[in-house]
């Protein structure tokens, strides 16, 4: 076991593809890192670098204290599972498993007792040999955990693992994955598009967008304090609300959002978290709202400067919660940073795509509620909880 | 795979491809619809099968049960002729060497060559190369390979090379054939050429030598001169006692020439214990002899015959030559099969064996191999078969001297059948039907690996 720092570490492809640039991460001794992103940003690129499959172009890995950018993968100590699992068709589940310590010429009674250890931790005792073929999914994918566990490696690497695995099962694995981690205590990189997968795994995600690191840290810092509508957009399901509005600074000194015809007071609060905020009087800002924010005023009653009123466009149950659909007359966020930025991050598109010609939000209510489609609803917001971003950069808008 | 199949090699292989036709048809016809609908469409196939194929075989079966004339039912004593003529057990043997030494070769070399091409930039040009001798006819290759090996250095590409490369390492004799004027005063033996006389210091040795043209003399040689004797040294001459200008045999002068650069060796009691050269005039001297007597030797080395290759297409190389040559035709088409099958190949699997810790080596010994055995063992069974029909290359690459002992059943076949001296139909038709149930066993299993494949 032992850290992975990665310094400057860029990949260019032959044909001038960029698919990382100067990525800076120093992953600690036994901590669980997630890379996320969407497909194509480079974390997958990131991944096969650490595991030697990759040349490097730029920067340095370490693992432990030794740079390994010349390092064969096979001598870097450190174990995959693929998202494919990779099992080895024609071996079967005992040998998968051994394969790694018979090319250690191991003694056969270690890799024995070691295989058989591990087969007891993921359950497969009965499945030794049997061959991959004839094993379902959740079996395969433990197959190619118990591969990666059994060498005892400096740190594992997990290439989307559970992604080929339905829904439940991928909630078990998961559980699995981070219950085995903690008790084995070996530095991990995780990568995955799954933003759920991130949030429940990770000690610390970091977030990826076309081969740049855009924030990491804890994933309720990232949920909390997002520096930037990418990551605000990316963090959460279903993704936060984006609109834009203008700042309003009120007689009485007190600072609203304003949309069109509709406005939110900002209380004190979140002018203290936000100085910056203050620049921004009288100017365009944009405006995040996450779904869990919102509620039915129905239920929670109604309050002067943080109620919405809009028309329910369509009610998802979702059983635990609902899911409630409703425009709001806004101007779109039409800068083209920002429009990038939301789009990739598949945040709800901010532009006139209402049916009223405004933008649709989507509130996270309570069960309990009791609106139907069609009906005038009026949502009550947190306002304490309202994200700014900067129209033309999309950074949040915190201290500077 | 299919152009080998079916590909006519001999006239048994028209038989043995065709078992693996039948195959398909064989169970396809649904219960549904008209039956007369089904077998209109099956009339066309069923009536080329019937008539190139069925019938053939069975005619050459019940062929092989008459005598020659066709008249007389003999029962199976043409077989039993056959397993007893040794022409018949030549091709046999032949057959045996070929199925275990070329199949293996050639599957080898095409997976060596599928990994290697795999790796490397212009991929597709190396692979074209390889795959060209499938394009040509096999005669056409046959011929080739004749020309190849053809045992004069200078027509034959082989031996050209053999000696291109022996001289390099084994510089050649300067005098081959020459002789002893006096066969009594220098002796032959094993070669070298050993005086009879003993000499002592102070003595002057006159060695003429014949069987050498005069032009074969290198350009430095000088006119070669009688020597004084002196009480210091042992010295001699060795000329060539060839000249135009006539002279008695044996004695100097008449513009005969001095033999430089031969070896001389000093001799007591049978051991060499000085050796020195002669110079442009032909003259030699041993000076530091201590005193004694000796025998002076010419040794071998100085009259050997130029190496002049190998005889390729004798009988002892002839079979392992055209071996090669089928080597060179087929591994291509190896290689062809043996990639496809290695880009089927997940690279994930390959990827996690290097990450497990190993070796390419060991990746392609303990991953890629094991998941291409199922397309190698295809492969190899389908060159078995192959093999097994192997007739124009021995046909035409083995001259008529040598067709004896490079001789294979196809090419038996055909000469009892149809060659000169032949005409023997019956003793053809139980060669063929030998022959057919040879391929069989290999021709099945490929089916069945088809099949299985394709459920």
């Amino acid at each position: 076991m032992s850290s992975v720092v990665l310094t400057g570490l860029g990949k260019v492809y032959g044909d001038g593809t960029r698919a990382v640039t100067d990525l800076n991460l120093e992953i600690r001794d036994g901590e669980f890192l997630v890379l996320v992103g969407p497909s194509g940003c480079g974390k997958t690129t990131a991944l096969r670098m650490i595991a030697g499959l990759e040349e490097v172009s730029e920067g340095t890995i370490e693992i432990g204290d030794r740079v390994v950018n010349e390092v064969p993968s096979r001598d870097r100590d450190v174990a995959m599972v693929f998202q494919s699992y990779a099992l080895y068709p024609h071996l079967n589940v005992f040998d998968n498993i051994a394969f790694g310590l018979s090319l250690r010429k191991l003694p056969k009674k270690e890799i024995e007792r070691r295989v058989r250890e591990v087969a007891g931790i993921l359950e497969l005792q009965d499945h030794l040999r049997r061959k991959p073929r004839h094993l379902s999914g959740g079996q395969r994918q433990r197959v190619a955990m118990g591969r990666a566990i059994v060498r005892e490696p400096q740190a594992f690497l997990m290439d989307e693992p559970l992604s080929n695995l339905d829904a439940k099962l991928r909630v078990q694995m998961r559980a699995q994955i981070a219950r085995i981690q903690r008790d084995l205590g070996v530095t991990t990189v995780y990568v995955t598009h799954d933003q759920t997968e991130a949030m429940t795994l990770g000690d610390r995600v970091a977030v990826l967008k076309r081969g740049i690191l855009q924030q990491v840290g804890p994933p309720q810092e990232l949920y909390d304090r997002p520096v930037n509508l990418f990551v605000a957009g990316f963090i959460g399901s279903p993704g936060m609300n984006v609109l834009g509005a203008t700042l309003e600074v009120g007689d009485d000194e007190r600072y609203r959002v304003r949309f069109c015809s509709q406005s939110l007071d900002l209380p004190d609060s979140v002018l203290r978290e936000r100085p910056a905020l203050r620049r921004y009087a009288g100017r365009p800002v944009v405006l995040g709202i996450r779904p869990e924010d919102m509620e039915d005023a129905e239920i929670v009653g109604a309050e002067q400067g943080a109620t919405l009123r809009s028309s329910a466009e369509l009610v998802e149950a979702m059983g635990s919660d609902v899911l409630v659909h409703f425009p709001v007359d806004t101007k779109p966020v039409t800068t083209d940073g920002v429009r990038e930025l939301v789009s990739d991050g598949g945040v709800v598109d901010p532009g006139p795509l209402g049916a009223a010609g405004g933008t649709v939000l989507v509130g996270r209510f309570s069960p309990r509620t009791r609106v139907f489609e069609g009906q005038s609803i009026e949502v009550r917001v947190d306002t304490a909880r309202l994200h700014f971003f900067d129209p033309e950069t999309g950074s949040s808008i915190w201290h500077e | 795979m299919s152009t080998l199949l079916t590909s006519d090699q001999g006239p048994a292989a028209g038989a043995a491809g065709g078992t693996a036709r039948t195959g398909r048809p064989k169970g396809r016809t649904g219960t549904r619809g008209s039956l007369r609908v089904a077998a209109l469409y099956l009339l066309p196939a069923v009536a080329l099968i019937a008539i190139y194929l069925a019938y053939p075989v069975v005619y050459s079966i019940g062929r092989s049960l008459f005598d020659r004339s066709g008249a007389t039912f003999v029962g199976l004593h043409n077989y039993a002729e056959l397993f007893t003529d040794p022409r018949t057990q030549v091709a046999l043997r032949n057959n045996v060497i070929w199925v275990l030494v070329a199949p293996a070769l050639v599957t080898g070399l095409g997976l060596i060559f599928a990994v290697l091409t795999e790796k490397i930039r212009w991929a597709t040009a190396f692979r074209l190369v390889l795959f060209m001798p499938m394009a040509i006819s096999l005669f056409a290759s046959g011929i080739i390979f004749r020309l190849v090996y053809q045992e004069d250095p200078s027509l034959g590409l082989a031996n050209a090379a053999a000696v291109t490369v022996h001289d390099a390492f084994l510089e050649p004799s300067k005098y081959p054939g020459a002789r002893a004027r006096d066969a009594r005063a220098l002796v032959a033996d094993h070669g070298n050429l050993t005086t009879t006389a003993n000499y002592g210091r102070g003595d002057v040795v006159r060695l003429p030598l014949v069987g050498l043209s005069p032009q074969k003399l290198p350009r430095q040689a000088a006119p070669a001169q009688d020597l004084r004797p002196d009480p210091r040294d042992l010295r001699g001459v060795v000329w060539l006692d060839v000249a135009a200008g006539g002279g008695p045999p044996g004695t100097l002068g008449g513009g005969k020439r001095g033999m430089p650069g031969v070896t001389v060796q000093a001799l007591r009691d049978g051991h060499v214990t000085a050796t020195t050269t002669t110079g442009d005039d032909g003259s030699f001297a041993f000076p530091d002899l201590s005193p004694g007597t000796y025998t002076i030797r010419l040794p071998a080395s100085n009259f050997a015959q130029p190496f002049r290759g190998l005889t390729w297409l004798g009988p002892a190389l002839v079979t392992p030559v055209i071996i090669s040559a089928w080597v060179w035709i087929t591994t291509g088409f190896a290689m062809t099969f043996i990639g496809a099958g290695l880009s089927a190949i997940p690279r994930d699997a390959l990827e996690a064996a290097r990450v497990d810790g190993a070796t390419e080596w060991q990746v392609f010994r303990r991953v890629t191999v094991p998941l291409l055995s199922p397309v190698l063992l295809v492969v190899f069974v389908t060159l078995v078969i192959n093999v097994l029909k192997v007739f124009e290359l021995v046909f035409v690459i083995a001259p008529g001297s040598a067709q004896a002992d490079a001789n294979v059943l196809a090419l038996q076949l055909w000469q009892v059948a149809f060659g000169a001296g032949g005409g023997d139909q019956a003793m053809g038709s139980a060669l063929a039907v030998v022959l057919f149930l040879l391929v069989v066993p290999a021709m099945l299993f490929n089916i069945r690996r088809f099949r299985r494949e394709r459920r």
